[in-house]
């Protein structure tokens, strides 16, 4: 007889946790959960993703701030770096916050079963989990599909021998690299490349198409590689890498450019082509769930096609994969599962960034999706030169843009590269979820001198020319 | 008249003052022949179809709002 359990979820990352929290609350701790999957808990966010990364992002700032030359009569040193060293606290760090936020978490939970190995649907209700040579089966009622996403690694010739590390095993690494390949250019490989620069290394990222993201307009991009050329990572746009393979003294790469074929030589190749959702393997046509290689088809209550089987993050075919819309998503799912008042999840007011320097954050709409989806807008931006607190911190290459509907003045989304952008965002979140004016905006009156300042100045370009208005000119 | 036998799985119950509640709350808006029990949590019942539906049982006070007990819905025969 298999093991009957009142909520079945794959999966052991933010999704799969919010859910089985909330799922406890919602039940007061009576629904008996199985929580199933393979790898560290905590899935990908806390092992091999957002943490790790965004120490590392911040140890490189650390390194190049103490170096550069921000202000005249500041004398900087080169910093030296013990990499093995930092490489050793970043695995530690990464160790502490999967014991406090998950390990440690869970034992709290005396409802839910934890299950090592890998699930794959034998009928609408019923998985096997396998491990190894053991197999077991559990039934349950309800399902959350949360099994994440992996790296896309593309067909290169030679690649494999040569090897290559992704964003799931670059963490693993003891040498800074001297000469590292980026194979790809999206959020993963800008923020590595940059910090990998920072450290010492000679970064070259790699590219076939000249643009990043279809969703950043393009002159956000163009700042933003900007800026990471100016740390020295060297982009080669419009470039496929045709085969790879080992030499005496690293990696070689065939690269096809314009025609033409050049060999260069690497220490170490980082594929960042992008993630893929996790469907295979789960026999998700015995349970009856629609999905496609994009992921898991839901509706807007994170439903799939099968009414008692749920999907939240990375898996879900949907624009973002996050690790804040995972946790929300795994949340809003349990809470559909045992509340009859469904809930939506919104995606229009779900903000992201890229924590290179300057940060990149959005929420809402850009110019380029509007265009794309024939959304009427009207847009204003202002350079980070244009904010008093800019000028102040010397800074350049930033931007800041908001997007309004041209007849009511509705705030529809607002686009920044600038430092903290990451931390900022939330105001353009507010107003976005509020359905705010750009009247609204204008009339809070914002702290002087901060960068945060730039949207407020963003928002009064729809009505005055900035260049004529004094300092905090209401 | 049809009549549907509907399972129910409520979670939240911890003592017969709160199997007393959900069978009252269920009887009131139109379940009868209920028994709920306490270990397995689940509520059994006989509804009028031309009266109400097995998920708007789901919305009666005992399971909305403020209340910490919820009912799922497992069967209807
Ligand atoms: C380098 C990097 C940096 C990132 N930085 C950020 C950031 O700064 N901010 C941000 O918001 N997001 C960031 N992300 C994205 C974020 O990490 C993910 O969106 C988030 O972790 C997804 O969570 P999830 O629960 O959907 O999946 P995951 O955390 O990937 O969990 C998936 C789980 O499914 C399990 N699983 C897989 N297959 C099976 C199977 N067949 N059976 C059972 N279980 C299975 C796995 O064991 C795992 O436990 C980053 C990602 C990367 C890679």
């Amino acid at each position: 007889m298999p093991e009957e359990y009142d909520l079945v979820i794959l999966g052991r990352g933010a999704a799969a946790f919010s859910a089985a929290i909330k799922a406890t609350e919602l039940t007061s701790g009576q629904a008996k959960i199985a929580m199933i999957g393979v790898g560290p808990l905590g899935g990908t966010c806390v092992n091999v993703g957002c943490v790790p990364s965004k120490y590392l992002v911040e140890a490189a700032k650390s390194k190049f701030e103490g170096e550069r030359q921000t202000y005249p009569g500041i004398i900087r040193n080169r910093g030296s770096l013990k990499f093995d060293l930092l490489i050793e606290s970043l695995r530690s760090a990464v160790e502490s916050e999967r014991m406090e936020k998950y390990e440690n978490v869970i034992k709290n939970y005396q409802n839910v079963r934890i299950f090592d190995g890998k699930a794959a649907f034998t009928d609408p209700y019923t998985v096997e989990v396998i491990n190894g040579k053991d197999r077991q089966t559990i039934s349950g009622f309800n399902f959350l599909l949360a099994t994440g996403s992996s790296p896309v690694v593309p067909n290169i010739p030679g690649l494999p021998d040569a090897g290559y590390l992704t964003s799931n095993d670059i963490w693993g690494i003891d040498d800074l690299p001297d000469r590292l390949a980026i194979i790809g250019g999206g959020f993963i490989a800008l923020e590595l490349g940059q910090s990998f620069q920072r450290l010492g290394s000679k970064v070259t990222i790699i590219k076939e198409h000249n643009s990043i993201s279809k969703t950043i307009d393009p002159e956000f991009q163009q700042a933003m590689i900007k800026s990471l050329e100016e740390d020295g990572v060297e982009f080669l746009t419009g470039t496929s890498v045709r085969s790879a393979k080992k030499s005496v003294s690293g990696k070689i790469l065939t690269l096809w450019a314009g025609g033409k074929t050049l060999d260069r030589e690497f220490d170490q190749i980082l594929v960042s082509r992008g993630r893929k959702p996790n469907v295979s393997g789960l026999n998700l046509e015995k349970a009856g769930i629609e999905y496609s290689e994009r992921g898991v088809k839901v509706d807007p209550y994170l439903m799939t096609s099968n009414d008692r089987i749920y999907a939240a993050g990375d898996v879900v075919d949907q624009a973002y994969q996050l690790e804040t819309l995972a946790a929300r998503e795994g949340s809003i799912a349990a809470s559909n599962i045992y509340n009859p008042e469904k809930m939506k999840i919104e995606l229009n007011s779900v903000p992201w960034a890229i924590f290179t320097e300057p940060q990149f954050a959005s929420v809402g709409i850009t110019e380029s999706m509007a265009k794309k989806e024939g959304i009427k807008c009207t847009c204003r931006t202002l350079r980070i030169e244009d904010i008093p607190k800019g000028r102040i911190l010397n800074a350049h290459n930033g931007l800041f843009r908001v997007i309004a509907d041209p007849d009511s003045g509705k705030i529809l989304g607002v686009e920044i590269l600038a430092p903290y952008a990451a931390e900022m965002i939330m105001e353009g979140v507010h107003l976005i979820r509020n359905g705010a004016h750009l009247e609204d905006l204008v009339q809070a009156t914002h702290v002087f001198p901060t960068v945060a300042e730039g949207i407020k100045l963003t928002g009064q370009s729809f009505f005055r020319d900035m260049s004529k208005m004094s300092c905090c000119m209401e | 008249m049809a009549e549907k036998k509907v399972s129910m799985k409520v979670f939240g119950m911890t003592c017969d003052d709160c199997v007393r509640t959900v069978s009252e709350g269920l009887r009131s808006s139109g379940a009868r022949d209920v028994s709920v029990d306490l270990s397995s949590g689940m509520a059994h019942f006989i509804i009028d179809d031309a009266h109400t539906e097995p998920e708007k049982l789901l919305t009666i006070p005992a399971f909305s709002g403020n209340s910490h007990y919820k009912g799922q819905i497992r069967k209807v025969e």
